[in-house]
């Protein structure tokens, strides 16, 4: 009697042979996609890029399911539980401006001038010192974040499921391996689309229980508002400059410049692993539709991941608590925890099965981009030039091979962080920020010059790297981890367009002449050249999409003001 | 060059046609929702009483488990209707030296 008076602060899930049969139902056909898919893959692009075949429908929500990881939505809905409704500026300010702007501005750029990769694009803008640089740093940071997330999915698999961490690591890593080597980039998107609507299928039933329990939305706002919580349910509130008191601990300008325009534009249309689901669309409309499509699930998971957080604050929120300990309950435990409570055997097996799935689409995501960079921008430009289309599918087997156990090897000496999704976001800014502003100039200033965007660029991702350092030795420098991250990427941008620009100033651009379809306004970027049938239907039109998505970016920040 | 009978294709771009349209994702979607759904929906009939309990009134199951069945039939009427055009699947047959040469960097 005494044992079960404790609070139960444990997120082991009680699962029956029905569940397991749900998972290992989807993984054999996660395997079974990878050996059909092996025998369509004839040719290195084929293995790289799906042949450039894909149709709109599955890149676009590829495109939001790269980014679905498990870490994702365990971290967001940790955000949810601990600052609320602010969280919703991660989904709406901070992603749906910067894929609107990619599919209807940046994508006739990408997918027209044919490059395989976001390296390669900076490569033939500024030449190679930049492109060096450039791949380097992204080969290191997706294997990076691969290992960070094998991690993260193998200490919450021990606690949902009991599994020691190194099966966890071992057995997850070599699923990505198998399907990821047999079908390359094809595999890694098929099972991207599976994994969105496997968890989906997951996380509705875990809400609509959640409200039911807390009574109802209504239910839920008044328990918000009788405990220290009612900050949690507006998202603009306390965000005035110089007057700051929203959980976040930024003002709007931080939001709007650092996360709505810096992280969100560097992440989403500079970071090589979304942008390749675009870059494997059949055709120029379908890539321009890719971040488009994308866009309008990223509006509502929100209401499935943010909604969830929030009803754990309302139920448990005493019991959780910001750092990890043995025999607490962190906020980062909330979706297994809410699962455990609330879902029975057989829905319980659908979100264990959709977050196993997602853990492993979002290595299999930064593997299949890693092995793309490392195999054409690294290997074929620098070091086995001119060999047969053979040799790259080879090479780019065996580096998926190589970056899976370098994946392994970061996930066990990984280092403990106090939350999983500042410590993503800190390594996004010190790369894709300065890369933002590198390209954003490039493609607006023909006169921008290759030693500027170079330097520029390592000054990009010095000087927030300096900026951290700083905050780590003094954490007052800063309201909190989240606004650190937001001012870093601010001071990153900014140091590359003022050392940008300052030493374009006295360096010799590249001709006029190399620069077509590369620079805005420099030639033409064809767009109907490749267009097919059934492209031309009115809400087909790139135009169209973008806006909608925009005019329910706002909207839906409306009723959380 | 819209190749729209059966008649004008060689036996290799039919078998690529065939091919590609049995690996259809909408196909392999459906299968799975098919099956989660019968088996949720299952579920949710035997253990009506507990599933209830646990969820404060709602036959979570049930309902989950034929929305699933739902959607997966939704992806085989999809793929029934609108199947992938020959034109794709024939063109991206025909860019396989091309795709050779991109590979190659060229």
């Amino acid at each position: 009697m005494f044992l079960a008076a404790a609070v139960d602060n444990s997120i082991r899930l009680n699962l029956s042979w029905v569940d397991y049969l749900m998972l290992v139902v989807y993984f054999a056909v996660v395997i079974g996609i990878g050996f059909v898919a092996r025998t369509r893959v004839k040719t290195s692009m084929d293995f790289f890029l799906s042949g450039r075949s894909m149709p709109a429908w599955i890149t676009g929500l590829a495109f939001v399911s790269a980014n679905l990881g498990a870490t994702e939505i365990l971290g967001m809905a940790a955000n949810g539980a601990q600052i609320g409704m602010s969280t919703l500026h991660y989904y709406l300010i901070g992603a749906v401006p910067a894929m609107v702007f990619l599919g209807l501005v940046l994508m006739p750029f990408y997918y027209g001038s044919k490059v395989r990769s976001v390296p390669e694009f900076m490569l033939r803008r500024f030449g190679k010192p930049s492109h060096i640089a450039n791949s380097i740093a992204f080969a290191i940071s997706s294997v990076l974040i691969a290992g960070i997330n094998l991690y993260a999915m193998a200490i919450v698999i021990e606690a949902m499921l009991g599994w020691p961490q190194w099966i966890a690591i071992v057995v997850s890593g070599g699923f990505v391996l198998v399907y990821i080597t047999l079908g390359g980039l094809s595999s890694a998107i098929y099972n991207e689309v599976m994994q969105f609507f496997v968890i989906v299928a997951g996380l509705v039933p875990l809400t609509i229980v959640g409200l039911n329990r807390v009574h109802g939305w209504g239910g839920l706002v008044d328990a918000l508002q009788k405990t220290e919580g009612a900050k949690l349910l507006s998202t603009w509130q306390g965000t005035a400059v110089g007057n700051v008191t929203n959980p976040i601990g930024a003002d709007w300008l931080a939001i709007v410049f650092g996360l709505g325009f810096v992280l969100s534009f560097g992440y989403w249309t500079t970071n090589f692993t979304e942008v390749q689901r675009a870059f494997s669309a059949k055709n120029m409309s379908a890539a321009r539709r890719t971040p488009l499509i994308g866009a309008f699930p990223k509006l509502f998971i929100p209401f499935i991941v943010v909604v969830p957080g929030l009803i754990a604050a309302a139920t448990i929120g005493n019991q959780l608590s910001a750092t990890a300990g043995p025999g607490k309950l962190t906020y980062n435990d909330v979706i297994p925890k809410l699962m455990q409570m609330y879902l029975p055997t057989g829905v319980l097996g659908i979100a264990v099965t959709g977050l196993l799935a997602s853990f492993m689409a979002g290595m299999a995501a930064n593997v299949s981009s890693f092995n793309t960079v490392f195999s054409y921008d690294i290997w074929q430009r620098y070091i086995k030039k001119d060999r047969p289309d053979e040799y790259y599918l080879k090479t780019g087997r065996w580096v998926t091979v190589a970056g899976v156990l370098i994946g392994i090897l970061t996930a066990f000496i990984a280092a403990q962080a106090a939350n999983i999704m500042t410590y993503l976001q800190t390594l996004f800014s010190f790369f894709n920020a300065p890369l933002f502003g590198v390209f954003i100039l490039g493609l607006v200033w023909k006169r921008m010059t290759p030693v500027a965007a170079f330097v520029s660029y390592l000054a990009g991702i010095l000087a927030p790297t300096i900026v951290y350092i700083a905050y780590l030795n003094n954490n007052k420098l800063f309201q909190t981890a989240t606004a650190e991250t937001l001012y870093g990427a601010i001071i990153s941008f900014a140091t590359v367009v003022v050392i940008g620009v300052a030493i374009s100033m006295f360096t010799t651009p590249k001709p006029v002449s190399e620069l077509t379809g590369l620079v805005y306004g420099v030639g033409k970027v064809d767009l109907t050249k490749d267009v097919v049938a059934g492209d031309t239907k009115w809400y087909r039109s790139p135009a169209l999409l973008g806006t909608a998505a925009l005019v329910l970016c706002v909207a839906l920040y409306l009723p959380f003001i | 060059m819209s190749k729209t009978n059966d008649d004008s294709l060689t036996a290799e771009e039919r078998a690529r046609v065939t091919s590609t349209r049995r690996f259809d994702l909408r196909r392999i979607l459906g299968g799975l929702f098919v099956l989660y759904g019968l088996v949720v929906t299952v579920i949710g009939i035997l253990n009506a009483a507990s599933d209830s309990r646990q969820t404060g009134g709602i036959a979570i199951n049930l309902w989950a488990g034929l929305a699933m069945l739902a959607l997966g039939i939704l992806f085989f009427v999809w793929d029934h209707f609108a199947p992938v055009p020959e034109d794709d699947i024939l063109r991206s047959l025909e860019r396989n030296d091309e795709e050779k040469k991109e590979g190659e960097g060229r």
